[in-house]
């Protein structure tokens, strides 16, 4: 099956909202009222229930003139994610069409892929279940797989009316990305196709005004190596020793040791000085 | 969302049906289609294949229904002796009159001949109106720069099949396209596409949950039915072909709900 992306233009973006009003109403997401954020934008950034979020970000340009930049925020849909790689119990997935899908009935909510997201886009939903006993489920964007399989395009692009966002295969959209590069440079110097290799590449590849840092994402984001050591060798030797139900403690151990997005509690080297 | 009631196995038959006739009609010499666009005609509400010169090439046409054969056979391997007497029964003759009676769409004459021959009655009419398509088709493209508009009532300008598919395009036009010959023209968004109705009390919508893409329109003044589906929403968009066949649950509901594919044309002295 052909692979395809999302592609992002921001500089088309007017901030109308729409896709995030698309992505609530097709995915059945509740609202969130939230605190006044002191600026237009409505949700600091995406959560389990708002898996789309218009970020409007003030920025001085290099004249020293205010820019209004907008931008469409939801899963990157990384070709290598790392979310997928540390799910121990395969509920992250790659779908046919190279996305990154989450299977509810699989998660336990152990949390180790919003801990290993580079973008901080999973993060986990809490419910009730009919004895009141709470449970946790990892959720992000789906690229709208439901959508997808009957040959539709996402929600979130099919009623953008700027066209910044399209829904195609990667070979056509990464072209028009090239081609609009080319088109916005003069206005936009710092101008870039953001889709990281150190993730693999993504399938939501934006076309960006500025630098990543000024839209708040990563310059070189990439799987973190504690992520790789958990799939390959921390996960099957704890499955071999411990039943299912005591994953989630040891878990949460093995995590702390080794995942922390802060880079505190990363024993590295392991010796320590001695002087 | 899995909306189609169409099994993937028969959608995969009918995507090599189109594949074939869209052979078939590449390989025709575009000169055997001569259409005579009589505006009166057209503005009267006669097809364009009415008038049109047509040259069929027998030969040809027996080829076809060898290929359709060959085709429906490997789905249904059962239907390779009815294929076969088929073959034998179709002379010059037979041939020229099953193009005649596919064109004028005559499920008696298609109905008999199958009982008479001891065939499933499904058989020949759908070879017959199988192997016709790449004619009307051809047509279609030919005269499509010509047709902007249809005769509310008429059917497809280009092959008279009744209207029954509309899709939206750009910011939200109307356009009407044919299954059969894949003509297309545009309709106002508000009017039966049948009748020509426009009062918005009597125009109505049909949702159905969960169908994001698709709306049925109907007319209380004709009874008829439209199905509108916003092919904006496709990432590849699928031939009119296609997209009623993969939509038929809406003409279920439509039908449940008392409309028609035709609307009734009301008798006024």
């Amino acid at each position: 099956m052909a692979e395809y992306i999302k592609y992002v233009d921001v500089t088309k973006c007017d901030g109308c909202r729409a896709c995030m009003v698309a992505c609530k109403n097709w995915n059945d997401l509740p609202a969130e009222p939230e605190e006044f954020q002191g600026s237009v934008q409505s949700h600091a950034k995406v959560t389990a229930n708002t898996w789309n979020v218009l970020s409007f970000i003030e920025h001085e340009d290099s004249k020293g003139n205010l820019d209004y930049l907008f931008r469409h925020s939801s899963c990157f849909h990384c070709s290598e994610a790392a979310c997928v790689k540390v799910c121990p119990e395969e509920a992250m997935h790659y779908t046919d069409f190279g996305t990154v899908d989450v299977n509810s009935d699989k998660c336990v909510g152990c949390g180790y892929c919003v801990q290993n997201c580079p973008f901080d886009v999973v993060q986990l939903a809490t419910y009730k279940d009919k004895n009141g006993k709470e449970y946790k489920k990892a959720q992000k964007c789906t690229m709208c797989v439901d959508r997808l399989e009957e040959g539709m395009q996402p929600a979130c692009v099919t009623t953008c009316h700027t066209d910044a966002m399209e829904f195609g295969t990667k070979e056509e959209m990464l072209k028009k990305a090239e081609k609009r590069l080319s088109e916005i440079k003069d206005k936009y110097p710092n101008a870039m196709i953001y889709n990281p290799e150190g993730v693999g590449g993504t399938h939501t590849v934006y076309v960006l005004a500025e630098k990543p840092s000024v839209y708040g994402l990563p310059e070189k984001p990439k799987v973190p190596t504690s992520a790789v050591v958990w799939k390959d060798y921390a996960q099957p030797i704890g499955k071999m020793m411990l039943g299912a139900t005591s994953m989630a403690l040891v878990g949460a151990f093995v995590s702390n040791k080794l995942f922390n997005k802060e880079g505190k509690g990363h024993e590295e080297d392991g010796g320590g000085s001695h002087e | 969302m899995k909306k189609s009631v169409v099994s993937k196995e028969y959608q995969k038959l009918q995507k090599d049906i189109i594949q074939l006739q869209e052979q078939w009609k590449t390989s025709l010499d575009p000169d055997c289609v001569r259409p005579n666009l009589d505006k009166a005609a057209m503005e009267a509400g006669v097809p364009v294949t009415a008038l049109a010169a047509i040259d069929f090439d027998i030969s040809l046409f027996l080829q076809w229904i060898e290929d359709i054969g060959g085709l429906l056979s490997k789905y249904q391997p059962e239907i390779e002796t009815s294929m076969k007497s088929i073959k034998s029964l179709l002379d010059e003759e037979t041939a020229k009159r099953w193009i005649d009676e596919a064109f004028a769409f005559n499920y008696i004459y298609f109905a008999s001949f199958a009982e008479e021959h001891e065939l499933d009655g499904w058989i020949p009419q759908f070879v017959a109106e199988t192997v016709l398509r790449p004619y009307l088709q051809l047509t279609a493209a030919k005269v499509q720069g010509e047709i902007q508009s249809g005769v509310h009532g008429a059917g497809c300008p280009v092959c008279g099949e009744p209207v029954r598919l509309a899709q939206l395009e750009g910011e939200g036009k109307k356009v009407l396209h044919c299954p059969r010959c894949s003509a297309h023209w545009n309709d106002r968004r508000v009017a039966c596409s049948h009748c020509g109705n426009n009062d918005h009390e009597t125009v109505k919508i049909l949702t159905i949950e969960g169908e994001s893409a698709a709306q049925i329109q109907i007319c209380e003044e004709c009874k008829g039915y439209t199905k509108i589906i916003d092919t904006r929403q496709y990432i590849v968009k699928p031939t009119p072909a296609m997209l009623d066949l993969n939509t038929i649950h809406l003409d279920f509901v439509a039908q449940e709900h008392g409309y028609k594919s035709a609307g009734e044309t009301k008798q006024t002295n």
